[in-house]
């Protein structure tokens, strides 16, 4: 061991340990191998399905960039897009993650998230800065589906919203559009979400959601209306104009309510399908379950009559024109002017008085009760149709049932299946032809004569103003001086009467004149008598007697 | 050429220190009288250890390409990218003197390091005649690159450390990254854990105690 010892190769010690023929190091190799494999594993049981999704153009979707996003959460991202094999539109393949893959059933929608700007709001905001994304809806079917159709436009209402679908069935699409707002109390209730053409073409179908707690107040005896602009309606009490707010003036809107007549009802179904009304007052009038039709004959011009208006019973509210035509009698060549009308008997059953409601509705369940009313109305009281003028300025015509007890009486056939209410003429040419003579009269008068010797008339009082003007200034120089004297003389001649006056009043009304002595003698005199007079009175009264047998003796 | 080795004397060499030493005992070496280190022939079980690691950082380097080593949230969307992917990305934008140089400190020099290793343990392992020196010259190659190939590494942790703009943009590393720093740290391991002298014992004599 010594270090000096050159050339001598020393011993070396033995120290004795184990030796393994198996190196220790061969765990890291396991241990990479473990960790390889348990990521291998993770992505393979992280992965979810690949689907197809067909899009119209592929606004924005770029590979390995766009997600798919579910209520913001990233689900799924896109792998490829490339041209379908038609070229009619983008084929996008996305890879979705394990947790989505029980979404991707049959009814399961995607489309495209980009900034949209409308008038009931702004949406996407954030797709300006992150670029579009494709936004998913889940359906409610359990078939799961790997290929689909993406929808051109967002749906307004993604699932999981709570509420529910209604179907409203109107003429035209007026100016509503996807997100129009609905009201209910003119609280925003719910949007439109789609809508299309249905049955023939002949009607749209547009699909609207209420959100929760709303639609339960959706009932099947709701009823729906378009609230788009302004409803102006001007009456005896004035203009009233109605909108449903700034929003719905713009972007149109639906409303809804139910009428308070209409009976308690359970929520309707979702996708129960309701009339969309044109507007308010419609949706709320109360339906006219009875209705009688009539036919009426006229003879006079139907000019100002149109379908539609009103038939009122003593100025009330009865029913409407339903059909305007002709009549021609074979046989007797007789042309004259039909009219079809129809009339609710609820309406003038609904403004009886409390205590005569139940007769009311007796008449309105017996329709021989009510036929016997009618009947005994025409042939007694002279109920009778009229067209009358409902203004003056448009000359509209309604028709109107009223009472003319004079009329010679008529009959109802009630065998026929309208009958047909006889009439009377109406009044309105009668007035027309009053007026026509008097403006004929109005124009044979001489007006122009009369205006020419009106303006010789008016020339002579002018001459004779301006002589008279003449008199007067005349009169003026030469009477002043006279009647000036005149008064003088007339104050004097005042002044001496007064002294007479005053002579006389001394002789009558003087303390000691005579006259007045005389008369206070007189007076004097007068009252003495009428004492002596009670006196006598008294006693005859006392003694009633002394008439006949004169003054008894007085008794001791 | 016939070269006389401290194993074909009879002798050990200190791998610390140098000293030659007679070993003590036929399958016992012993320590190194002078620095205490355990003596033997040739590193112990270098074989099999540089087996051991050279198949670990080839296990590695599947997930290091495959799994993204960088994800770049910029405005909203994230995207994730992998070695090759950026290099595919450098070289569509033009620059592709970049690309060449990811392409080749991160995937050349770590696939290179492991070829050239599993050349070496096959030729040594089966006395495959060819150059030793050629071999000798590799294995010194294989040393002095392995550091370099940490670049992608540090790219990554530069990038990461630096781009955190939060909510405009911000860089995370993927788990590429750790097991490309894994592919790295083993084959550096590895070169370390091959004994060199094994390629010349191959090429002589084959006596050698392949411990």
């Amino acid at each position: 061991m010594a270090e000096g010892d050159r050339g001598e190769v020393v011993q070396a010690t033995v120290v004795s340990r184990k030796s393994s023929r198996i190196s220790m190091v061969w765990i890291i190799p396991i241990l990479a191998a473990v960790a390889a494999v348990g990521i291998a594993v993770e992505r393979i049981l992280t992965e979810g399905p690949t689907i197809t999704i067909m899009f119209k153009v592929a606004d924005g979707i770029e590979a390995g960039k766009t997600d798919v996003k579910y209520k913001d959460v990233k689900i799924g991202q896109v792998t490829k897009v490339e041209l379908a094999k038609d070229s009619d539109g983008v084929e996008v393949t996305a890879k979705m993650s394990r947790r989505a893959a029980p979404l991707m059933v049959e009814d399961a929608k995607f489309w495209v998230v980009e900034p949209r700007i409308t008038l009931s709001g702004v949406s996407g905001l954030g797709t300006l800065l992150s670029g579009n994304y494709i936004g998913f809806a889940v359906g409610k079917s359990t078939k799961p589906r790997r290929t689909f159709t993406a929808l051109e436009v967002a749906p307004v209402i993604t699932g999981g919203q709570p509420g529910r679908e209604f179907t409203l069935r109107a003429l035209d699409l007026g100016s509503l559009g996807i997100g129009s707002p609905i009201y209910y109390r003119r609280l925003q209730a719910g949007q439109v979400i789609a809508y299309d053409l249905a049955g023939d073409g002949d009607v749209v179908d547009v699909t609207i959601f209420v959100n929760a707690p709303y639609d339960r107040f959706v009932n099947p005896n709701t009823r729906f209306w378009n609230a788009s602009g302004i409803d102006v309606s001007a009456g005896a009490g004035g203009v009233n104009v109605r909108t449903e707010g700034l929003v719905a003036l713009l972007a149109g809107g639906i409303a809804f309510d139910t009428p308070s007549f209409a009976p308690k009802a359970e929520p309707a179904a979702a996708r129960t399908v309701f009339i969309l009304n044109s507007d308010r007052a419609t949706a709320l009038k109360q339906p006219d379950a009875v209705s009688a039709r009539y036919v009426l004959y006229f003879t006079e011009s139907l000019r100002g009559l149109s379908v539609g208006a009103p038939v009122t019973l003593l100025g009330l509210p009865a029913g409407e024109v339903t059909a305007i035509g002709l009549d021609l009698n074979p046989s007797t060549k007789n042309l004259r002017g039909r009219v079809d009308i129809v009339s609710y008997p609820e309406r003038l059953v609904g403004r009886l008085q409390q205590n005569q409601a139940g007769l009311g509705q007796a008449l309105l369940k017996n329709t021989a009760e009510r036929h016997a009313l009618v009947q005994y109305m025409v042939e007694q009281r002279g109920l009778r149709a009229q067209l009358r003028s409902g203004s003056l300025l448009t000359g509209q015509l309604y028709v109107a049932l009223d009472l003319f007890p004079d009329e010679p009486k008529a009959k109802i056939d009630w065998s026929l299946a309208e009958p047909s209410l006889p009439v009377v003429p109406s009044t309105l040419p009668d007035l027309e032809g009053k007026i026509t003579n008097i403006l004929a009269k109005l124009d044979n008068l001489p007006l122009e004569a009369i205006g020419s010797d009106l303006s010789k008339t008016l020339a002579t009082l002018d001459q004779t103003l301006q002589s008279t003007d003449k008199l007067v200034s005349g009169l003026d120089g030469k009477l002043m001086p006279e009647l000036s004297s005149t008064f003088t003389d007339l104050r004097t001649a005042i002044a001496s009467a007064n002294g007479v006056l005053q002579n006389t009043d001394a002789t009558l009304v003087g303390k000691d004149a005579p006259a007045q002595q005389e008369l206070r003698d007189t007076l004097h005199e007068i009252t003495r008598a009428a004492r002596s007079l009670r006196v006598l009175a008294d006693y005859l009264e006392r003694n009633p007697n002394s008439l006949v047998f004169g003054k008894s003796q007085e008794k001791p | 050429m016939t070269v006389a080795t401290a194993a074909q004397a009879g002798f050990v060499s200190c791998e610390a220190c140098g000293l030659l030493s007679r070993p003590a005992g036929k399958s016992e070496l012993g320590h190194c009288p002078r620095c205490g280190t355990e003596l033997a022939w040739r590193r112990r079980q270098s074989i099999q250890r540089t087996w051991a690691l050279v198949i670990a950082a080839a296990i590695c380097y599947i997930p290091a390409n495959v799994l993204p080593v960088l994800s770049t949230t910029a405005l909203g969307s994230t995207d994730s990218d992998t070695i090759m992917g950026g290099v595919v990305f450098l070289y569509t934008s033009g620059s592709w003197p970049l690309a060449l140089a990811v392409l080749v400190a991160s995937v050349m020099i770590p696939l290179g390091k492991l070829m050239a290793l599993t050349y070496l343990l096959i030729t040594v392992q089966r006395g495959v005649p060819g150059s030793d020196r050629d071999r000798t010259r590799l294995y010194r190659l294989v040393e002095v690159i392995g550091r370099w190939s940490m670049l992608d590494v540090f790219v990554d942790t530069f990038t990461v450390a630096l781009v955190q703009l939060q909510p405009l943009m911000s860089v995370k590393p993927g788990p590429g990254v750790v097991f490309f720093a894994a592919v790295v740290v083993l084959t550096m391991l590895a070169a370390m854990s091959f004994d060199p002298r094994l390629i010349w014992d191959a090429g002589s004599t084959r006596e050698g105690n392949h411990g």
